[in-house]
This record gives C-alpha cells, structure tokens and sequence, in this order.
C-alpha cells in the first residue's frame, strides 16, 4: 500500500486538488444559495405541486450535471499524468527498482486517482441531493444507483487516463480524453436531437458514438435515477442532458468490459515498455 | 528469496536495439560480493541502458540479467538492492525523511528500524540535519545525496549508482567515495556507472569499457600499468637530465626547472626517477599528468572509433 498512499499524498499536494476542494465548496454555496432562491420563487408564481416538482428537478439534474462535470475532470486531470509523469520525471524508477511489480504499482497509483475522484462523485452528489432535499423536499428515483452509476463514469474516465498515459506523455494523454469526453457528450446531445425529431438513423449514430467512450451514456443513465418520480409518473420533463429512459443493462456491460479491457490494455502497456 | 552462493549481478549476452540502432550488444557481467565496478565510456555509449536492463526497468531483446540468482525481471530479485538512477528525481512535495521512510517501506524494513535507518544513511550522504526539509528545497547536489540514501536504504547487497555524483561539489564527490568504500568492505557489489574516469580508478576493483553498446574492455584496476605522462621539476635540470629522460620516452615542453616526460613503459618511472638523482638531479617533484585509465579509455575508444571508420585517422588526411 506504500505506492497507494504515496499517490494520495502526491494528488493532495498537487494544486488541482486544492483548486478542486475550493471550486467545490464554492459551488455547494453557489448551489444552495440559487436553489434556496429559485425554489422560494417557485413556490411564489407556480400554484400547482406538480409544477414546482417539476421545477426542483430541473434545478437538482442541472446541478448533478455541473457535478459530474467537475468530477469527471478532476478524474481525468489526476489520472493522466499517474504513469507517464512519473516515468518522465525518473521518479518512478526508483521506485520500480524495488521489489515492486510494475503491475501493482499501476494498480495502486489508478486505484489512488480513481478512488479521489470516487470520493469527490459521491460526496458532491450526496452534498447536491440534500440541500434539494433540505429545501424544497426533492426525493429522486433512486440516489444509491444513480451515485453507483455515476462512479462508475468517473473510475471509466480515470482508468481511461492511467491506461493511455502508460504509452503517451500527460498532455497527450488529457488532450485524447478531454477529446473521447467531449466527443461522448456531442453524442448524448446527437441522440437528444435525434429522439427529438424521431430521426431513429441518427440516433443510432449518436448510440455508435457514445460506445466509442461511454462516459456521457452513464450520466444519462444516472440523470434517469436523479429524478423525481412524481415529475416520472406524469411523463417527464425532456432536458437535453438528462435521459427519460433508466440505463440499459447492456450499457451497464459495456461500461465494465470496457473498463475491465482498459486495465488489461494498461498493464500490458506498461510491462512491455522500456523505463 | 535469492540463490544461495549466487552472485550478486550477472548478465550474459544481453542485446538492446532501438529500431535500427543497436543500443547494446552481447553485454556479459558479473559482480561478486564486495567487488566495485566501474562502467566506463562516452555518451552514448550504452551504460545506462545496461544498467536499466540489470534491473529489469529495460527489457533485454536477447541475453538474460540476473540479480542474487533471479530474473532480474522478477521483483523479488530486486528485494536486496539498491538504485540510485542517473535522474535522481524525487516527490517535490515530500521531505527527505518522507521519501526514504517510503523507500524503507517499499524494502520491507521493519517499522522498528525505520527511523534509526532513515537517520543513518541521512547522516552516511552527509544531510544530517536536512530530513525534515522539503526536497523541493533541496539543491541539485542534496538532491542527489538523497538519491544515494535511498539507494543505501535496507543495506542492500547490491548497489547500482549511475552518475552518482554528476551534481556534487569536489568535498561531495569525495564522500561519495568513501560511502563506496564503506559499502565494498562491508561485502557490497557496487556497479559504478560514471564519466569521472579518476573517480571510478579511485574505487574500482574493475573497471567495464563499453563503447556504441559493447564491452571493449574488462580489467582490474590493478592490472592496469601505470605510468604515462610525468612532470618533472627540479632544482635546476641540465643536458645530462634530460638525456636520461629522453632514454626513457619522449621529451616534451621543458625548461631549466620543470619537464614533461611521455614514459615508454609507465612502470619504468622509478627507474628513471632513480637513474635522474644518480644524475645529481635535486628532484622537487614527479607529478602524473595523465592517469593510466585515462590513456587505456581514449585509446580503446579512438582505437574502436578508427575500425568502425567513425574517425580520421591521425595524419592520414582523412575528410
């Protein structure tokens, strides 16, 4: 666990986490103070509970948004130096001069990486749904699998990270993420427009697309559990990033074989190369 | 772990190319216990790529590496060594005790030691004092000192120290030495990877030429001969000096006081220091100007340069 804790320490005194930590509390207050604001002025014009339900929903997805936003990030930015970095640097060959197994040294630097950025999904999701609670009573779906899903997008994202900085240099490694990231929210919004218009060919390539990474399908998946029930059994609010539909268990398959695949692909990687 | 009665290092044929570039070729080493030896050769030469695969961190494409009898690819035969590479880089944001504490771990040494050890080898690399500092704060030279600690960490059996001393200071590169010293009379293998050709001749049992990837040479530094190139500075030296000098190898720049005397046979020296006073020469000194490394390392590697055709050679007009 040596390597593990030594990762922790080495993110903690990195200034991303830092500016992530202060960005965070600053967006919970920003969070609290506009949805204690916004909710005051719903209950104020809107006379009819279903629509002020409503209402708390939309304010609670599009911070959960913001969330997953932040987290993925965080993931991405800590993980994509986790190999390349320190091979760069010559700090990993020190260490890997040690009786330590070059696999066991990506697991426990990945599993340090994912695991903050497990820890920041969960404790911002569940910070999010209580000030909604606290406020104006908003009970989602189901917060436990929506948080499990939205996990699993952040330890995909990580993994994704650590895996290509085993071949490329950090900010190569960020840049393809960043890209494969933006790439699967374009494909969430290709397949929003696509059910929009009932365009069922576009919405297979907005399906095609968000396979390649399916990060942007988890949120959604997650975004469904999110919700109110009550705004569900009346329909639904369609929002272009959030889904109407609860996640495919075949989606939920191929987000672990992808992830499981990523891992192999990694060690590979790196017992293969030269230090 | 490690095979009983195995040597600490030992590698047969080993073989590295980088696409087309033969980066090492056909490397055979051993290290016993307690033996130092010098890697010796010019940029380029194939050193640090043949330390990397000694320790497993470069994969071999032929021949095998083997540490206390061990893969060297296997983690286990790297339990009783230690490494300090030639980036001696370390967490900025970690201190000195930090880094070796974590080292101490990685080893296996027992938490009891831990601080007992972490301040010896601190006091052995001379930064006593300096482990609660932040390595972000360390100069190049402490830098490297801790690098050396941490390679000193859990008394490993075998040390491996590439370019060790590249950013110390004069008074650093000599305790270095005498860290090398301590280790090959406590029973250490040290591997000395280094360009200081007087620094290696100072500590080394046995020194390794190797040139554009393979071994040009392997010897004892007792067996070298010694000798070469030899200022002499007397009171006052007159014809009847410099005839016997110039019997014992080719005169150089010389005045009435001081001469510069290229020997034949470098361990004609005290032959001809004797032949000299016999002479009525008042000697003031004899000093050698060029170590018989020094002169062994350029003439294998020019002589290397010259058969491959990398090289003109001398006066014979070559483009």
């Amino acid at each position: 666990m040596t390597v593990f804790t030594d990762a922790l320490r080495e993110a903690a005194s990195r200034r991303i986490l830092a500016v992530g930590v202060i960005v965070s509390v600053l967006f919970i207050g920003l969070f609290w103070l506009a949805y204690a604001m916004g909710f005051s002025s719903l209950s104020g014009e809107l006379d009819n509970p279903q629509d002020r339900v409503i209402g708390a929903t939309i304010m609670t997805v599009l911070g959960l948004y913001a969330v997953q936003f932040l987290a993925a990030f965080l993931a991405i930015l800590l993980s994509t130096g986790a190999v390349a970095a320190e091979i760069d640097s010559g700090r990993a060959l020190a260490v890997l001069a040690r009786p330590v197994s070059r696999r066991s040294w990506l697991a426990q630097r990945a599993a340090a990486f994912a695991g903050l950025a497990v820890v920041y999904v969960v404790v911002m999701t569940a910070s999010v749904l209580a000030i909604a609670n606290g406020i104006g009573g908003f009970a989602a779906i189901d917060p436990v699998r929506a948080i499990g899903l939205l996990v699993l997008e952040v330890v995909l994202l990580a993994v994704l990270g650590v895996a290509l900085s085993t071949r490329l240099s950090a900010i190569a490694a960020g840049v393809v993420v960043v890209v494969g990231y933006g790439l699967a929210w374009l494909a969430g919004i290709i397949e929003f427009v696509a059910a929009t218009l009932g365009n069922e060919g576009l919405e297979r390539v907005g399906i095609g697309i968000s396979l390649v990474l399916p990060s942007d399908a988890l949120w959604r998946g997650a975004s469904f559990y999110l919700q109110s029930p009550v705004v569900m059994l009346a329909g639904g609010v369609e929002l272009p990033f959030a889904s109407l539909e609860p996640p495919s268990p075949w989606l939920i398959a191929w987000s672990l074989g992808y992830l499981l695949v990523l891992a192999l692909l990694a060690v590979r990687t790196l017992d293969r190369r030269d230090l | 772990m490690s095979t009983a009665g195995a040597p600490p290092l030992e590698a047969a044929g080993l073989h590295k190319r980088y696409g087309d570039r033969v980066a090492v070729e056909a490397i055979d080493l051993t290290i016993g216990p307690g033996e130092v030896v010098g890697l010796l050769g010019p940029n380029g030469a194939g050193k640090t790529t043949t330390v990397k695969m000694l320790l497993g961190l470069v994969r071999p494409d032929a021949g095998e590496a083997r540490l206390f009898g061990l893969d060297a690819a296997d983690p286990r035969s790297r339990r009783d060594v230690g490494y300090l590479p030639e980036t001696f880089a370390q967490p900025e944001w970690a201190t000195g005790v930090q880094v070796l504490a974590s080292h101490a771990r990685l080893v296996g040494l027992p938490s009891a030691d831990r601080d007992a050890t972490i301040d010896r080898v601190l006091h052995t690399v001379g930064l006593a004092g300096r482990g609660g500092d932040r390595v972000g704060g360390y100069s190049k030279g402490m830098r490297q000192r801790l690098g050396l600690a941490v390679a000193l960490i859990g008394e490993p059996g075998l040390v491996v120290l590439d370019e060790p001393t590249s950013a110390m200071d004069p008074i650093g590169r000599r305790e270095v030495r005498d860290v090398v010293r301590g280790l090959a009379a406590a029973g250490t293998a040290v591997l000395l990877n280094s360009h200081l050709l007087a620094e290696v001749e100072a500590v080394c049992d046995r020194i390794v030429v190797m040139h554009r990837g393979r071994v040009l040479a392997d010897r004892a530094v007792a067996s070298l001969p010694t000798g070469g190139e030899v200022r002499i500075t007397a009171d006052r030296l007159g014809p009847e000096h410099l005839a016997v000098m110039e019997g014992h190898g080719v005169l150089g720049h010389h005045d009435q006081r001081t001469a510069v005397v290229a020997l034949d046979d470098g361990d004609a020296l005290p032959e001809m220091v004797a032949a000299l006073v016999g002479a009525g020469a008042a000697l003031r000194g004899v000093v050698p100007l060029q170590s018989s490394l020094e002169e062994l390392f350029v003439r294998l590697v020019d002589d290397d340069d010259l058969a491959a055709g990398r090289r003109p050679v001398p006066g014979g007009g070559g483009t």
